[in-house]
């Protein structure tokens, strides 16, 4: 049974010394994810939201508790093995979209396709179409300094999809755009969904979160609530 | 990865870094300059000393008083050696002759001002007496007329076979044969040209005259230098070593020199002559190697820093890498790649400066201009180890470096 629970965390906690001063980002966290759910995360600023998801996609490891990512305990892995499922399961938008300033938008997106030792023909004709994917065919060899925040937000969306992972781990993915464009990542996120993956958001706006199945609410680095949405919204 | 990206962000952060970058490319030109520099320098002379002794011709050894160089003890010890005169190289002349080809008595001065009419040299024109055999175990060529024969010498005649510099500079019309010219206030007739030989260390070996040994003791000869040279050619190559011992028999005998003592001479071939000159080179071209392996060793350590900054400075960037998925080789071998390119563009000017400095030095010298490509060779890949070696601590911090801290960094 335990068979399709890909993600499950157990008593997860992190904390971070700031000198004398321990910051608790996440007190105790125990949460299991299905193959194929839709779950939105939501709490105030602060509440370890981030914290939970750069754990869950394996770029940070817990202070305490355990991680199993597909029934593997993400503890005993090594660097290189953790990099393998960041390249090849898991497509992460971040908060802060981290994009490389010195590389165009299509480079940008190419770069996951580089360590998966994609070709390079292949790589910009993938990369092409995940950038068409989020309307941005055009904006291909521009800097990012050259895109405003949406754009910016559209092209860190494109290089999570790009290598088509069966995770998508988004860190506020709509939180710089406007409604219209909202709604169309919000439709990529349900059709990807759809297409048997699964998808976890992190959002305050209860708008966006009407689209996930299930709703996780933290507060202070704990879980207050976790709750099956009766009828998810569909775009 | 894409080896051409990991480039051009190495040459980008070289223009980031202008005064830092250009003072290590610099230092690294230097290293490689120094490296290729004495590696020209050393080939040049070798070649120009070998095509030298080639053209003295094989098989010939001297016998002289005091051997061709000396340390400052030998010449303690040795200085008390009786001269070879004329008189113990005339006999030993008589006694060698049926078993070499040639044997001929020389002695010279130099510092000579020749005269033609209103023309004269400069006082530095080297003057030799010789014999007939003189010609042949020299390799000396005629170019015009005769060269000495023995009746020249044995009948004291005044008459002088002159080198190119001379024909040119006293004769710019008309053949010097037959024309009479003034050396040290004698008057000699000129019967021979020699051809032209070219110059050994920019010194030419055309700006010369024989005249018949006799006649120079008589007149020319320093007084503190009367000791004459003896130079034996044998009969075949593989003789020469059983002609020497032959020789040095002889010329024992003739100087008394009691079987209990050294010889009272010294004897050498063009072998030992140039073994001597290769051995010279040798440290020119090691003290060339060296300071370019302390300059390459400053050089690396600016690398390093250079490479460390540049790791600093992309600390965000090499987050997102490791986050998308980079293992800690891809890292690594990007900045490693860097570094190498670094030291490659210091060594490209280092090789066209070492190559431009080894062909003034040659052209200064006067000596073949040697181009040694396998020294471009070795400078790649002194460079490439450079990068390897100096980039690998930098390469390898930004591999450990942990993601989420890397991406937080600002
Ligand atoms: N590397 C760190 N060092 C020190 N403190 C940290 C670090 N990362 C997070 N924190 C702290 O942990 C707490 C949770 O941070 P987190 O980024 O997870 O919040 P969040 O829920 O994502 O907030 P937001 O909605 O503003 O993005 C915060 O108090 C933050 O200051
Ligand atoms: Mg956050």
């Amino acid at each position: 049974m335990n068979n399709d629970i890909i993600i499950n965390i157990e008593d997860v906690a992190k904390t971070y010394q700031m000198g004398a001063e321990t910051v608790h980002a996440l007190r105790s966290v125990s949460l299991q994810i299905r193959k194929n759910e839709y779950i939105a995360i939501m709490g105030p600023s602060g509440s370890g939201k981030s914290t939970m998801m750069n754990i869950v996609g394996c770029l940070d490891t817990p202070t305490k508790g355990t991680y199993l990512f597909e029934n593997e305990n993400v503890a005993t892995m090594n660097d290189n093995e953790l990099a393998d499922i960041r390249n090849r399961k898991i497509g992460f938008v971040f908060q802060t979209f981290n994009l490389l300033a010195r590389a165009s938008t299509l480079k940008n997106v190419e770069l996951p396709l580089v360590y998966a030792g994609v070709k390079k023909d292949e790589r910009q004709q993938r990369a092409f179409a995940a950038l068409e994917s989020v309307g941005l065919q055009d904006r291909t060899h521009h800097k990012p300094n050259e895109l405003s925040g949406g754009q910016r937000q559209r092209v860190a969306i494109a290089r999570a999809l790009v290598t088509k992972p069966s995770i998508i781990l988004a860190d506020e993915p709509t939180g710089n755009l406007d409604s219209k464009t909202g709604v169309e990542i919000m439709r990529l996120f349900g059709e990807l969904w759809k297409n048997g993956n699964t998808v976890i958001l992190v959002t305050h706006e209860e708008d966006i979160a009407r689209h996930a199945h299930r709703i996780v609410r933290i507060r202070d680095g704990m879980i207050e609530s976790d709750t099956i949405n009766p009828s998810p919204a569909e775009v | 990865m894409n080896i051409f990206e990991s480039v051009i962000l190495a040459i980008d952060a070289v223009r980031s870094h202008k005064l830092r970058s250009s003072l290590t490319l610099f230092s690294i030109a230097i290293g490689i300059f120094a490296i290729i520099g004495s590696g020209t320098a050393v080939t040049s002379l070798n070649e120009t000393v070998s095509k030298q002794m080639a053209e003295m011709g094989e098989g010939v050894f001297v016998l002289q008083k005091f051997p061709p160089v000396m340390s400052n003890d030998m010449w303690k010890k040795l200085r008390g050696r009786k001269d070879i005169n004329f008189q113990q190289a005339k006999l030993f002349q008589q006694k060698m002759i049926e078993n070499a080809e040639a044997v001929g008595i020389e002695n010279s001065t130099g510092g000579i001002k020749v005269k033609y009419g209103n023309l004269s040299t400069d006082q530095n024109v080297s003057v030799a007496g010789g014999d007939d055999a003189y010609f042949i175990t020299t390799n000396i060529m005629i170019e015009y007329g005769r060269p000495l024969n023995s009746e020249d010498v044995s009948m004291n005649r005044r008459v002088v076979v002159i080198g190119d510099d001379l024909v040119k500079k006293l004769f710019p019309v008309g053949s010097p044969l037959g024309k009479i010219i003034t050396i040290k206030k004698q008057n000699f007739t000129v019967i021979g040209t020699i051809k032209r030989r070219g110059s050994v260390l920019g010194q030419s070996l055309d700006n010369r005259v024989i005249i018949p040994i006799t006649v120079f003791m008589k007149y020319i000869a320093d007084e503190w230098d009367v000791s004459v040279a003896i130079s034996v050619k044998a009969l075949s190559l593989d003789k020469v070593d059983e002609t020497m011992d032959e020789a040095i028999g002889i010329m024992r005998g003739i100087r008394g020199d009691q079987p209990w003592m050294e010889s009272s001479f010294a004897y050498y071939t063009n072998n030992t002559l140039s073994e001597q000159f290769e051995g010279f080179t040798k440290y020119v071209g090691f003290f060339g190697i060296g300071a370019g392996i302390v300059a390459l060793v400053v050089a690396g350590v600016g690398i390093m820093n250079i490479m460390l900054v540049t790791v600093k400075e992309r600390t965000r960037e090499i987050g997102v890498r490791k986050a998308l998925g980079a293992k800690r080789r891809w890292i690594l071998q990007q900045f490693i790649i860097e570094a190498i390119t670094l030291c490659q563009l210091g060594g490209g000017i280092g090789i066209i400066l070492g190559l431009m400095g080894g062909v003034f030095l040659s052209l200064i010298l006067g000596t073949v201009v040697a181009v040694p490509l396998h020294w471009i060779g070795i400078s790649i890949g002194v460079c490439t180890f450079l990068g390897v070696f100096f980039g690998a601590y930098p390469a390898w911090k930004a591999s450990k470096l942990d993601p989420i801290e890397a991406l937080r960094y600002e």
